[in-house]
């Protein structure tokens, strides 16, 4: 049971070792997944936002230059104060003006225009990406673009955005950071107000200061100072158009799909193993079960097989004798208990009859009760006095008992004869006797079990039985037989049922057993069930005449028993008679008997017939006779047989012998209790 | 054992007294003459028991009846030749009145 239950403890810890394991190693897995994935989404949103933001503040800047065009172009002057004057009223940084070479014409900035022999900025000869403007003059294009980057010329950052001028050449606007952030911020808070990243995550869209203008998180921020996002998120950011962006996307969020996967992998998994753990440990405790189980039922079957076979097990065991007769049984319990009862003829006309029980269970107990059982029976055929038997019986026990196991014994020794009891009890419950048809316990002080110790003297009782007397030994698995309750079978309803039952004395055991049933009502049998019952029936009158193997005999015989049963009550007789007529018909007949003889036994208590028919005549057995097809019509039917049958259905006992050379067959009636 | 017989019309009436057994049968068996007699009745009113050597007899006479196209009925039967008939299922076979 430990190893098993320890078995059991392994496996379940190992199978939860592997389980949380790979549960680990999956969700390890996803969290770098997760992770990997998330930063791939913000590379991903971040190529759109800078697409998005570029075209937002192109589309702006292209708007406010075109303004400043059509300023011009309404005769603003253009020197450079004016310019200037214009820059700050259309909150861009510089105004220049240049003319189909590339040369500036006019700016806001005095740098870009000759001076002090200094040539013109041209954007032909500049160099760098100057050189790209020069399309609004080739017209292939109406407005272009730069992105913010730092000016190749002096080093500042600018945004350049130019458009062409219908009469040659452009006009092109400078916008610094501040500037750029100013004209556009607007556009850019629109543009990223419901932007969403990933489910929950979003764009913060802040100042270089880190003022925020756009949060997606909370719409209402703007102008806060904004601080890196913490640990929570994943995200980056990236300096756009002079617009520092965040992408942010929450771990949380980015973990659900790993703990939705990690979840269901574990589901998964637990379930599986749960099931391969059961299952395994399953098929392997029932398999050890079965190992286990079998062997030991298997040690138990034979245990009880040999404790069952030990006892004289046929009923009745003397069928011819009609002087006594004894019934056993023992019901044995699940576990091999040590009781036994037993009987033999110890001499021509005595009887030793026996119940006892060892203490404890199991094997030992049975083997003891095997020791016991052969000790007694052995020192009582030789004839010995029955006290005797059991002081040698108990020297032998007890010599060498380290266990202490001890065997109480209530045994009787019948003379046959006389009907006079000698009896010893050994620690055992006192038997019932019937007396007169009167039921009593026989009462009287017990000597000590057997193999308790040595040295012991046993106490002889007596007691006479006269013809229809019996007395009814037990174990105590009958009156110690608890109920639900608890409440013991007990001595008093034993003794009620022993009372009732006038019948037969196999039935007597039936009634007993029946009746315990009854009373334990489905709580189960703790002890063995053992008991006898020996009934006393006094010598009978025979009568034996001979006869010769004669239609004339037979007549004779039938006349003579006609005679012999003169007392006995007309529906027996009459079934006797019939009984009898069939037999001497196939003695005569059929057997090549020389002689034959019948003799008619009456018994008392209960009153009863036997006839013996002896022949010398060839083999036959009645017995084991086919019994004919009583169903077939009148002209099918045959009328062998049928006399044997009658025989066989109207009386009881019916034996048969065949014993030095002649067929003795015994059949009788009881008709009295 | 008695026999008497007794003929009104085509009802041939047998009554039988005493045991009927290994040892009467031969008297019975030697009684049992129908003649051309359609119906016959056998009165066991008086026979204490009867053994198969009866039975027998009882049998014979049914199928010869039978295969004259008459018929045979068993009459008054005691509780012991009763038990036999039962027992050999012959109750099954004879018409008991």
């Amino acid at each position: 049971m430990t190893e098993r239950r320890s078995l059991n403890l392994k496996l379940v810890m190992s199978v939860f070792a592997a389980f949380a394991l790979s549960l680990a190693f999956t969700w390890l897995l996803h969290d770098r997944l997760s992770e990997h994935d998330a930063y791939a989404l913000i590379d991903r949103t971040f190529e759109n936002v800078e697409d998005e933001i570029i075209d937002c503040v192109n589309e702006r800047l292209v708007r406010q230059c075109m303004a400043v065009r059509e300023r011009l172009c309404e005769g603003h002057p253009d020197d450079t104060a004016s310019l200037q004057e214009l820059a700050d009223e259309m909150r861009v940084t510089e105004i220049s003006v240049a003319d189909n070479t590339g040369e500036i014409v006019a700016s806001s900035v005095p740098d870009y225009l000759a001076r002090d022999g200094k040539p013109a900025f041209n954007f032909v000869t500049a160099g760098g990406k100057a050189e790209d403007m020069m399309c609004l003059v080739n017209g292939r294009e109406t407005e272009y673009c730069q992105p913010f980057r730092s000016n190749t010329a002096n080093g500042a950052w600018r945004k350049f955005v130019g458009v062409w001028l219908p009469a040659g050449g452009f006009v092109e606007i400078g916008c610094d950071g501040e500037s750029l952030r100013a004209l556009s911020r607007a556009s850019i808070v629109d543009l990223f107000r419901n932007w969403r990243v990933g489910g929950t995550g979003g764009i913060v869209v802040t100042t270089m200061s880190g003022l925020v203008i756009s949060d997606y998180e909370e719409p209402n921020r703007e102008g806060s100072q904004w601080t890196d996002p913490d640990g929570t998120f994943y995200w980056k950011r990236r300096e756009i158009e002079s617009f520092p962006v965040y992408v942010m996307i929450p771990k949380s969020s980015a973990a659900v799909e790993r703990d939705v996967l990690v979840g269901a992998t574990a589901a998964l998994n637990g379930a599986s193993l749960v099931f391969v753990a059961l299952l395994v440990g399953f098929v392997i405790s029932s398999f050890v079960r079965r190992q286990m189980g079998e062997q030991a039922a298997k040690e138990l079957k034979t245990a009880k097989d040999i404790q069952l076979s030990a006892l004289p097990n046929v009923f009745p065991p003397f069928p011819d004798e009609t002087r006594f007769d004894i019934w056993a049984s023992m019901e044995t319990a699940k576990e091999v208990g040590g009781d036994f009862y037993d009987f033999c003829f110890t001499s021509a006309d005595r009887v030793l009859f026996l119940v006892a029980d060892v203490s404890g269970k199991g094997v030992p107990a049975a083997m003891f009760m095997m020791r016991a059982k052969t000790l007694i029976k052995s020192a009582a055929q030789t004839g010995r006095p029955l006290a005797q038997v059991f002081e040698e019986a108990n020297e032998a026990l007890s010599d060498g008992n380290a266990s202490n196991t001890f065997v109480t014994v209530w045994a009787g020794e019948l003379n046959i004869r006389t009907g006079l009891v000698s009896y010893v009890n050994a620690g055992h419950n006192p038997p019932v006797v019937r007396l007169g048809g009167k039921c009593e316990y026989l009462k009287t002080k017990p000597s000590l079990v057997l193999g308790a110790m040595s040295g012991i003297g046993y106490r002889v009782g007596e007691v006479q039985l006269a013809p229809g007397d019996a007395i009814y030994l037990y174990t105590d698995g009958i009156t110690e037989q608890p109920n639900a309750s608890g409440e013991l079978y007990g001595d008093a309803r034993l003794l009620e049922t022993v009372s009732a039952c006038r019948g037969r004395r196999a039935e007597l055991l039936d009634a007993v057993l029946a009746d315990v049933s009854r009373h334990a009502a489905g709580v189960e049998q703790e002890d063995d069930r053992t008991q006898l019952v020996i009934r006393y029936r006094g010598e009978p009158d025979s009568v034996v005449r001979e006869y010769a193997p004669t239609m004339d005999d037979l007549a004779k015989a039938s006349a003579d028993l006609a005679v012999a049963l003169g007392s006995v009550p007309e529906k027996f007789r009459n079934q006797l008679l019939v009984a009898a007529d069939e037999i001497f018909a196939n003695i005569v007949r059929y057997s090549g008997a020389t002689r034959w003889s019948l003799s008619v036994e009456t018994t008392r208590h209960p009153d009863g017939v036997r006839l013996v028919f002896v022949d010398d005549g060839k083999p036959f057995d009645p017995l084991a006779h086919r019994d004919p097809d009583t169903t077939l019509s009148a002209a099918d039917r045959e009328i062998g047989g049928l006399g044997i049958l009658i025989v066989k259905k109207t009386m009881s006992p019916v034996t048969y012998k065949r014993r030095n050379g002649q067929n003795i067959l015994t059949m009788g009636k009881d008709y009295g209790n | 054992m008695e026999i008497n017989t007794t003929r009104e019309g085509n009802t041939l009436t047998i009554a039988v007294s005493g045991r009927v057994d290994t040892v009467t049968a031969p008297e019975l068996e030697a009684g049992l003459k129908f003649g051309d007699s359609s119906r016959v009745v056998i009165d066991l009113s008086n026979v204490p028991y009867m053994s198969s050597a009866g039975l027998r007899l009882l049998l014979a006479a049914h199928k010869t009846m039978l295969a004259n196209g008459g018929r045979m009925e068993v009459a008054n039967v005691q509780s012991a030749v009763r038990e036999v008939l039962d027992i050999t299922g012959f109750s099954d076979i004879l018409n008991l009145v």
